[in-house]
């Protein structure tokens, strides 16, 4: 008696863990019975845009597409497609043109080839951010939208943009001694640095980071942080850092806090910030950075789609690769793109109505796309570092030496 | 407030009933744990079964036999009983967590730590021969692209219908044999340039032209020399030139303009001097992330004065938060004390929110210029940014202990729980024994509480440490492990080995060295180790207390 209930148990029990077995088993068949589809990866704010698009190219042309939100941080995307899996690996993905080294260094990433026509729709600069490569130089990614910091004025404190920088020097330093603030232009730092944000001040002194070689790739090898002219013109930056211009203390919160409540004239920052100053009512205008020694230009960062060497095993890479050619890149679907992610398109027949967003595209005038071979893990702290040292106020580290230091660093770690 | 009369009960004296955990076993030792045994081996056949079908679509022979035979040991083990077997049954569970959740990913991360698994060494090397022979193609500057439609010819052979983009460009019919001219008026274009039909070929669309993705990507219309037209996607082509040549037979490249040959240089690269071609492939390289550790410059230097501060930090942030919790439980631990729960919940706060959100708030309060800290006090201490605290001790700086302060706050809540269950269990007829022998509070604390107390809490204490020992978010959000002396931006004030780790391994060279990374990780696994191996032998000597 005793026996046959274990037996009916271990029977029973059986015939559960078969019933779920099936149950579990049953989703991952019936996807792979639908046959090829194209699966791209997109984070959270670009998902939305990417489906709706890649929906209507997929009745257009009989294809299946599957996009997975990879939640808010693009980085994901970026690390997970080294370690995926090949059969859950994505065969497109969104992401940013600074990763094109990395990703192309590795494998990961297949060149395209788009026709003359649709490369016309495009500023080189963008298709320049998604090219790589040490020997033959390729285009890895398709642009779909364009951002950078541009120097943010409070046009109730400075009706008048200044022309120059010795103007909004002077106007900065006037409202920094009104309104007691420890810093006339406000340029997020913190202790971590942040290279992206000085950025302008340090291209207009005469730096940059990488310098290119004769094939027009960049040259890890050529470093430009403490290059001739940059030292020439570093003590502008001791001092601002004496009279208190600029103080490398100040982070995100700081600014923010001081520009929304109508106390500092001057903030340098991206497009992100617009929503949280139009909610406190301060009027605004955007603007580059006025020359200093030269041209203060920002960083650019460029947005777009790559098609994954996954697609080949997946044996949609043709398909992929006309998506991601052929359609991404018409203004249509740039359009789409850039409504959705608040940043201006990449493509010059699609135009952005934002006036503020216009106003950042205007403030992008020759600047510089983030280097994006994989040697530029080597410089962002050292950079930020040397900016921070030099613009903490007392104690602070002349330029000069700190650069020369940063520079050092870096070439170091390159190795 | 009801009316009915309470039963007779005396309150002091509550009837003996057996605790919770007892009286939890008692329940399961019948029907309902044989339901419960059986749901949970249902699961953990049907977890085993959904495995095996993932593993055999993905050809893993040798992780399937692991897992049909780990299935069918755990199912034999629970359903057919033998006394010698009962040990086993309650072994299984915590060995299969203990192999999945710690054996596991450290023979992975010894894996990685051998290899030189790091950015442009992640691909086999077959995959990134494919790689390099993709990204050796040319697109000359005269060379030509196309629009481009895949058709059938009348024996069904695939062609490509291409059109020269260049204005007023010609059509063809590229085969594998080469490139034969449509006449004007045989052939129709769409808007955009592409070939709809042609006279003698039948146009593929749709879901047939997806299907024929493999053949596509091999599709190659030869022209001059090693140059071929080759489709890319279904609407373009391009005629692209190799620049290398691989040779299967020696493994090498060679590059067609000068003849340089790469060879495989035995880490995970092809190389001809100083150049390399990408991508790289994952090999092992033996102890070469160790011997990194040793003899780079950059890595060896502040090492030594890194892991002392790991040490310090770890080691001072156990103590306070120690001694402060063990405080703060004595103090509310008081009998009769009014508003006792209110007290203990507020305590519990800081534990309660994500340390994420609190040290990003922190930070914000030690702000050396702007936080709340240094303006409600009027005084201003270099926080984050700051150096020396006194000049003649330089190891001791502002930061160091603004981390340190931080991480006690996130801290003390958890030994004051702990601390706070430890003394309740301690009987009180020891301490009253003790106070009617004469002792003082403090000789009482000191001889009695203290030693007992410590039996529970010292494996806690290590624990601790140890997690403290690797606590990359405490530093990273509050200091990002700044601030730096010096011009190098490798090693700050308050990095501890982690951290440090990070910067070496991520933030350094081509950046994702998880290699170099890995092997520090295990170097810091056997630091703590031995610490915790040593402390576990010491507190032996406690448990002789009992």
């Amino acid at each position: 008696m005793h026996t046959f209930s274990k037996r009916t148990w271990a029977l029973a029990g059986a015939l559960v863990a078969g019933l779920l077995a099936l149950v579990l088993a049953l989703p991952a068949t019936a996807s792979r019975t639908a046959g090829p589809t194209i699966v791209i990866w997109a984070d959270a704010s670009r998902t939305p845009p990417v489906t709706e698009l890649a929906n209507a190219w997929a009745k257009s042309t009989g294809a299946t597409i599957t996009v997975v939100n990879k939640g808010t941080d693009p980085g994901v995307i970026r690390s997970g497609l080294s370690t995926v899996a090949a059969a859950d690996a994505p065969d497109v993905i969104v992401g940013a043109h600074d990763w094109t080294g990395e990703l192309a260094a590795n494998g990961l990433i297949e060149p395209l080839y788009p026709s003359a026509a649709v490369k016309a729709d495009f500023p080189k600069y963008t298709l320049d951010a998604f090219s790589y490569g040490t020997a033959v130089k390729k285009l890895y990614g398709m642009p779909t939208t364009v951002e950078n910091i541009g120097l943010l004025v409070n046009t109730k404190l400075v009706p008048k943009l200044p022309k120059t920088f010795a103007q909004v020097e002077a106007t900065a330093l006037a409202y920094k001694k009104k309104n007691h603030l420890a810093f006339g232009i406000c340029v997020q730092q913190g202790t971590g640095g942040d290279a992206y944000h000085m950025y302008p001040f340090f291209s207009g002194l005469g730096g940059y980071v990488f310098g290119t070689n004769k094939a027009g790739n960049l040259d890890p090898s050529d470093i430009g942080v403490a290059n001739p002219t940059f030292l020439k013109n570093a003590p502008l930056i001791d001092k601002w850092n004496k009279e208190g211009l600029i103080n490398s203390k100040a982070d995100y919160s700081t600014c923010s806090n001081a520009f929304t409540k109508g106390q500092a004239p001057f903030w340098v920052t991206g497009p992100w910030a617009d929503q949280s100053i139009e909610q406190a009512g301060v009027k605004f205008r955007v603007m580059q950075v006025p020359p200093i020694a030269q041209a203060a230009v920002p960083f650019l960062g460029v947005q777009g789609v790559m098609v994954t060497k996954f697609a080949s095993a997946h044996n949609v890479d043709a398909a992929a690769k006309d998506l991601v050619v052929n359609y991404f890149s018409t203004p249509a679907a740039q359009q789409q793109f850039a409504a959705a992610g608040g940043r201006p398109p990449a493509s010059t027949k699609a135009k952005s109505t934002d006036p503020i967003l216009a106003q950042f595209s205007a403030a992008s005038k020759g600047g510089v796309p983030m280097p994006n071979i994989p040697q530029m893990a080597s410089v962002w702290t050292d950079l930020g570092q040397a900016w921070v040292r030099s613009t903490k106020g007392a104690g602070a580290m002349p330029a000069r030496r700190s650069f020369i230091g940063a520079s050092k660093a870096i070439a170091d770690k390159i190795g | 407030m009801s009316s009915v009369p309470a039963p007779a009960q005396v309150p002091d004296q509550p009837v003996f009933r057996p605790s919770l955990i007892a009286r939890g076993i008692a329940a399961f030792s019948g029907t309902t744990g044989q339901a419960v045994k059986i749901a949970l081996l249902a699961i953990s056949n049907a977890v085993a079964a959904w495995a095996i079908y993932v593993l055999i679509s993905h050809h893993r022979w040798p992780a399937l036999a692991v897992v049909c035979a780990a299935t069918a040991l755990i199912d034999w083990v629970y359903l057919v009983p033998r006394k010698w077997t009962l040990p086993a049954k309650f072994l299984i569970p915590g060995t299969v967590f203990l192999i999945g959740f710690q054996v596991v990913p450290i023979l992975y991360t010894i894996d990685i730590a051998f290899s030189n698994y790091s950015t442009g060494h992640i691909l086999t090397k077959s995959q990134a021969i494919d790689g390099i022979k993709i990204n050796s193609l040319e697109q000359l500057p005269n060379s030509r692209q196309f629009d481009m439609a895949v058709a059938r010819s009348s024996s069904g052979k695939l062609v490509l219908l291409l059109h020269n983009e260049v204005k007023g460009g010609e059509v063809y019919v590229g085969t594998p044999e080469g490139l034969t001219p449509i006449p004007t008026g045989d052939y129709t274009l769409n808007e955009l340039g592409q070939p709809t039909s042609a006279k003698g070929y039948t146009v593929i669309k749709g879901a047939e032209l997806f299907s024929l993705d493999q053949a596509l990507r091999d599709y190659k219309v030869p022209t001059t020399g090693d140059s071929a037209i080759e489709p890319q996607g279904i609407s373009n082509a391009v005629e692209l030139t190799p620049t290398l040549r691989y040779d299967p037979k020696t493994d090498t490249f060679v590059r067609l303009s000068d003849g340089t040959v790469f060879r495989d240089n035995g880490l995970g690269s092809f190389t001809a001097g100083s150049a390399e071609l990408q991508p790289g492939w994952k090999t092992y390289t033996g102890f070469r992330n160790f011997s990194q550790m040793i003899h780079d410059p950059l890595i060896r230097h502040p090492f030594l004065s890194v892991f002392l501060w790991t040490f310090v930090f770890a080691a001072s942030v156990v103590l306070f938060s120690f001694a402060v919790g063990l405080f703060l439980a004595i103090t509310l631990n008081k009998k009769g004390l009014r508003f006792q729960k209110l007290y203990r919940s507020a305590l519990i706060i800081p534990w309660a929110i994500p340390a994420f959100l609190s040290l990003l708030v922190w930070a914000g309060l030690l702000n050396d210029d702007f936080g709340v800290v240094n303006r409600v006090f009027h005084i201003h201490v270099g926080w984050l940014f700051g150096g020396n605290v006194v000049s003649w001790l330089p190891f001791i700086t502002w930061p160091r202990i603004a981390v340190i302060l931080v991480s006690v706050w996130l801290t003390v809540p958890y030994f004051f729980l702990v601390s706070l269950g430890a003394l309740q269990a301690i009987p009180e007829e020891l301490t009253e024994a003790a106070r009617v022998d004469g002792g003082n509070p403090w000789q009482i604390f000191k001889r009695v509480i203290l030693p007992l107390l410590m039996v529970a809490v010292s494996p806690l204490l290590i624990a601790s440490f140890a997690f403290n020992f690797n606590n990359f978010n405490n530093v990273y959000l509050l200091t990002h492990g700044g601030p730096y002396t010096g011009t190098s931006a490798v090693a700050g004030n308050t990095d501890i080995l982690i951290t440090y780790t990070y910067k070496v391994a991520i933030a350094s060279a081509t950046g994702g060295n998880y290699s170099l990374a890995s092997a520090f990780a295990i170097v810091i696994f056997m630091v703590v180790a031995a610490i915790a191996a040593f402390s576990f032998l010491q507190t032996k000597s406690l448990e002789t207390l009992r």
